[in-house]
């Protein structure tokens, strides 16, 4: 059942709600025993929320609706922690603003979901001191992918109408919904408002939905796109509607990315993305290859010191004095922060720390941050010159589909920065796009990802219901 | 050029602007003291939160960078200072690095122009509270009630060269800030830092910090160049430190050794967007900027033709020029200027009264000069009315009326009083007659005394001696 026809039941009465909700709980929290989707299952508050909506004609676009939120997204009362040890206890005093959307149209909180600690990494394995790695929905040696793996995983694995908030830097938002076959829809920077999000890269961060189809995906993204006062970078544009999508008479024009298929890829997802080309073209889709050079020669490096740069500022903050995890206070301030940090953060906060600050010390700043933000500029207009004909970029969302978790520990930090090789380009440039199930291999899912230009996230929409009719 | 004179000083100074709200959040920036009550989840530094920049601190920024002669920037960017500190909730200041607000301007003193290398906005951090003193505390207590208001940074040139200039640059700069009305001298806080080095042990820099005001810069500066010739005489040298002000004991004191250039690893904060500043905007904020206290000077010694010493007197504090061209709309700006620059502020003085609190007597002030220069009281009278206006407001008309305070226009009664007093004191009138003009004086006071001082003096003299 989609999203509509259960908010369409749950008005009507048809739907139990609060024994809905009883039952959806007690499924995630069976579910979370096993696979580690959620740092923190808010039972009480779900069900008081139920029994509150049961009460009162709702007219929410998400009357009832079981929504989780990544845990780096701030929910009132509700302890969030971005996956590290070092907000352990920390219950922000506010909602963030997406989290109040969904909130008012009527959704219901589940809990935090489980990712990379601050969103640090892509399978989702560098979880924070004293977390637990998900796993794969479909095989548990698996990585569900990350950061956004809690997410990804609990929308594949639960069998109810469900919607995640997710949240996506550098890909990760479209890596777990490839790895477990969602869908994955991170939009535009600047279309949802960041407010009550802790950052990992303020100048790349953008929450999105991971959900188990396209309509449902649609809705939430409706419901927590426009504009935001409290974010500077929100973009003042018109409401992003998903009601007044129809179908473009207008035939799309679709980009296939020459680098995104050459060495590296595995073969089963060349494949894939080749066979979903084909099936395109006969739709009389125009399909055409394009090339992208800059941003898969540089994108990799300029994402990592942007975003690295960025991130070891944000982290400062966090010194076990304010909020968060904390010891007695002893000695002076500096052994005291260093101490906490050094218990609380994991190895890849600290390799992130110090790469970061290393790349805006005096001497580097130059040759690194500041050259990367003006490579970022260049990204931008190579796609903006490719959006000027495409309608549409089609590229695999991974090279690979889920590894083994123990093939992971294999990786180099550089064979694992690597995996993100088809995410960072649209992520650095602020680009719309989705993840969409296609194929798979060993019963493992394979994700086609379509990047749209700036705001263009309808063409997102009316590609993903296209390929999902294809099925 | 700067390297051939015998002292250097150079100013970084940190005002706060007088704005309602915090730089980037709605929080109050003044009011309730109870620690950690006017605060949110912005100024605390808590994750999630997002900087909002305040229009106002902007537009008081532009108009002080515009008011010290600066190029004001294209855009406003700001950037992260990131280090760690217990006063810092987010461990990295939000300030303006690359790009300063403003840059390259200048401030008129006396005898020189003192060079703005920039002017830039930045966020306040929270207050450090030592309960016991910073010496002896064991703990110290964080107070974020301040953290996040606006500051504006103005670092000038190391063009100044005396204890006495330092001074004068921030009695100057805190006149434009009160003039610009984005600063409350007594309720918005302003402090310096000083960099000073002499010519005698070769330039060595020492920097100052936490000045507060003007008077206290003047006797830190005196007291640092002292200290550093004490030193060299006794054949020691010099190191590069820093220190602090201890304005209760009048000494700096070391805060730290030469230390290596810290390194802030500035990048832009990618939480705001940059603001453009059009050629358009820069116009009309110069444009809109108040008349300025060296305009006011030109215009009172131009325009009113007073004294050039009262002219910087008055035009030298904002409430002191607001009354005085108040008073010249109505009265002989040459009485009025004397009047406010010599009795006024005497008479404020002796009663440790600052001119704000006596502003609300102006009118009655204005009563006082009238009747004055109508001939209708005596000097001495308006004197007298002054002080006791200072103490408490008053009818000035009425109670010179009531109590017969006017001049007595009489000069048959004078001429009374005149003849009396020459009748009773012939020794003075012997002696002012064997050319000791000044004891007619004496004949003027004993008068003056039968008037009740309601005699116009002048008169009372001139009578006199037709009658001598």
């Amino acid at each position: 059942m989609d999203i509509k026809n259960y908010v369409k039941k749950a008005r009507s009465g048809k739907i139990d709600l609060i024994k809905n909700t009883k039952n959806i709980i007690s499924e995630c929290e069976k579910i979370n025993k096993e696979y580690n989707y959620f740092n923190v299952i808010s039972k009480d508050s779900a069900i008081k929320k139920a029994e509150e909506l049961y009460k009162k004609d709702s007219k929410g676009k998400l009357f009832g609706v079981p929504v989780s939120v990544k845990d780096c997204i701030c929910v009132k009362d509700v302890e969030s922690r971005a996956g590290s040890k070092i907000l352990s206890g920390y219950n922000p005093v506010f909602d963030a603003t997406v989290v109040d959307k969904v909130k008012k149209e009527g959704g219901i909180i589940l809990g935090k979901t489980s990712q990379d600690e601050f969103g640090f990494g892509s399978f989702n394995v560098n979880v924070g001191v004293d977390f637990k790695i998900p796993k794969n929905p479909v095989d548990k040696e698996r990585t569900c992918g990350g950061s956004s793996g809690g997410a990804a995983g609990i929308t594949k694995k639960l069998e109810y109408p469900h919607a995640a908030l997710a949240e996506s830097t550098g890909g990760s938002i479209a890596a777990p919904a490839s790895y477990c076959g969602v869908i994955g829809l991170c939009p535009t920077y600047g279309r949802v408002s960041r407010y009550g999000l802790m950052d990992y890269a303020n100048s790349l961060d953008k929450i999105g939905v991971i959900s188990r189809n396209i309509d449902d995906c649609a809705l939430v993204l409706e419901v927590i796109s426009g504009y935001d006062n409290k974010d500077s970078t929100s973009l003042n544009v018109p409401d992003y509607k998903y009601s007044r999508i129809e179908q473009d008479e207008k035939k799309l024009k679709i980009g296939i990315i020459k680098e995104s298929l050459l060495e590296g890829v595995d073969k089963e997802v060349k494949k894939s993305i080749l066979r979903l080309v084909g099936k395109l073209k006969s739709k009389e889709i125009e399909v055409k290859e394009v090339s992208l050079p800059l941003v898969f020669k540089y994108g990799i490096q300029t994402y990592y010191l942007i975003s690295m740069a960025e991130a070891s500022t944000n982290l400062a903050k966090f010194c076990g004095m304010r909020y968060g995890y904390e010891e007695k206070i002893q000695g002076n301030f500096n052994d005291y922060f260093s101490k906490i940090r050094t218990k609380s953060f994991s190895r890849e906060a600290k390799r992130r720390i110090i790469l970061g600050t290393f790349a805006r010390m005096a001497g580097y700043r130059d040759a690194y941050y500041l050259k990367a933000m003006k490579v970022r500029t260049l990204m931008i207009e190579e796609y903006k010159k490719l959006f000027s004909e495409f309608d549409l970029l089609i590229s695999p969302t991974m090279p690979n589909f889920a590894p083994r978790l123990d093939e992971i520990d294999k990786l180099s930090p550089l064979e694992n920065y690597m995996m993100d090789i088809m995410t960072v380009g649209p992520n650095l440039c602020g680009f719309p796009h989705i993840s969409v199930p296609y194929g798979s291999k060993h019963n493992m899912p394979i994700g086609v990802m379509f990047t749209a230009d700036h705001l263009e996230e309808k063409k997102l929409i009316e590609i993903g219901k296209i390929v999902e009719k294809i099925g | 050029m700067a390297f051939t004179k015998p002292i250097i000083i150079g100013l970084e100074i940190h005002t706060e602007l007088n704005t309602k709200t915090k730089l980037f959040c709605g929080c109050a920036t003044q009011g309730n003291d109870e620690p950690n009550t006017r605060t949110c989840e912005v100024c605390l530094g808590h994750p999630g939160s997002k900087p909002v920049v305040n229009k106002k601190a902007i537009d008081f920024a532009l108009k002080l960078a515009s008011a010290l002669n600066c190029s004001i920037s294209d855009e406003i960017i700001f950037s992260r200072k990131q280090y760690f500190y217990p006063d810092m909730a987010k461990n990295y200041q939000i300030t303006q690095y690359e790009i300063p607000l403003g840059k390259n301007g200048n401030l008129k003193l006396n005898d020189r122009s003192i060079g703005i290398t920039r002017v830039h906005l930045e966020e306040d951090p929270a207050s450090l509270v030592h309960t016991k003193g910073i010496a002896s505390s064991k703990y110290v207590l964080v107070d974020y009630n301040r953290s996040g208001n606006p500051l504006a940074e103005i670092v000038t040139e190391p063009e100044i060269h005396s204890a006495k200039q330092a001074r004068e640059f921030m009695k100057k700069l805190i006149t434009i800030l009160e003039y610009l009305k984005i600063f409350v001298p007594g309720q918005n806080i302003i402090k310096a830092d000083a960099n000073i080095s002499i010519r005698e042990s070769g330039y060595v820099r020492t920097e100052i910090k936490n000045i507060t005001g003007f008077r206290e810069i003047k006797k830190a500066l005196e007291y640092e160049i002292e200290r550093q010739k004490h030193i060299l005489d006794q054949g020691k040298k010099l190191s590069q430190e820093t220190r602090s002000w201890n304005a209760e004991k009048q000494i700096t004191e070391l805060l730290r050794k030469k230390e290596t250039e810290k390194d802030y690893g500035y990048i832009i904060d990618p939480d705001l967007v940059q603001i453009e500043i059009s050629k358009k905007q820069k116009k009309e904020i110069k444009k809109q900027l108040p008349e300025l206290p060296d305009e006011k000077f030109d215009k009172y010694v131009k325009k009113y033709k007073i004294a050039e010493d009262d002219a910087k007197v008055i035009s030298s504090e904002l409430s002191l020029a607001q009354l005085f061209e108040t008073a010249a709309e109505k009265i002989d700006p040459k009485l009025a200027s004397r009047w406010i620059r010599r009795e006024l502020i005497r008479v404020l003085n002796y009663n440790d009264i600052s001119i704000d609190e006596f502003m609300f007597n102006q009118k009655e002030f204005l009563n006082i000069l009238d009747l004055l220069e109508k001939n209708k009281i005596t000097e001495k009278t308006a004197k007298r009315l002054l002080e006791k206006l200072v103490e408490k407001d008053f009818d000035v008309k009425e109670y010179v009326e009531k109590n017969n305070l006017l001049v007595i226009s009489d000069s048959n009664l004078i001429k009374d009083y005149c003849k009396k007093a020459i009748e009773e004191n012939p020794d003075v009138v012997e002696d002012y007659k064997s050319e000791n003009k000044r004891s007619i004086n004496f004949l003027v006071g004993q008068v003056m005394k039968m008037s009740k001082g309601k005699a116009d003096a002048k008169e009372v003299k001139e009578i006199l001696e037709k009658l001598i």
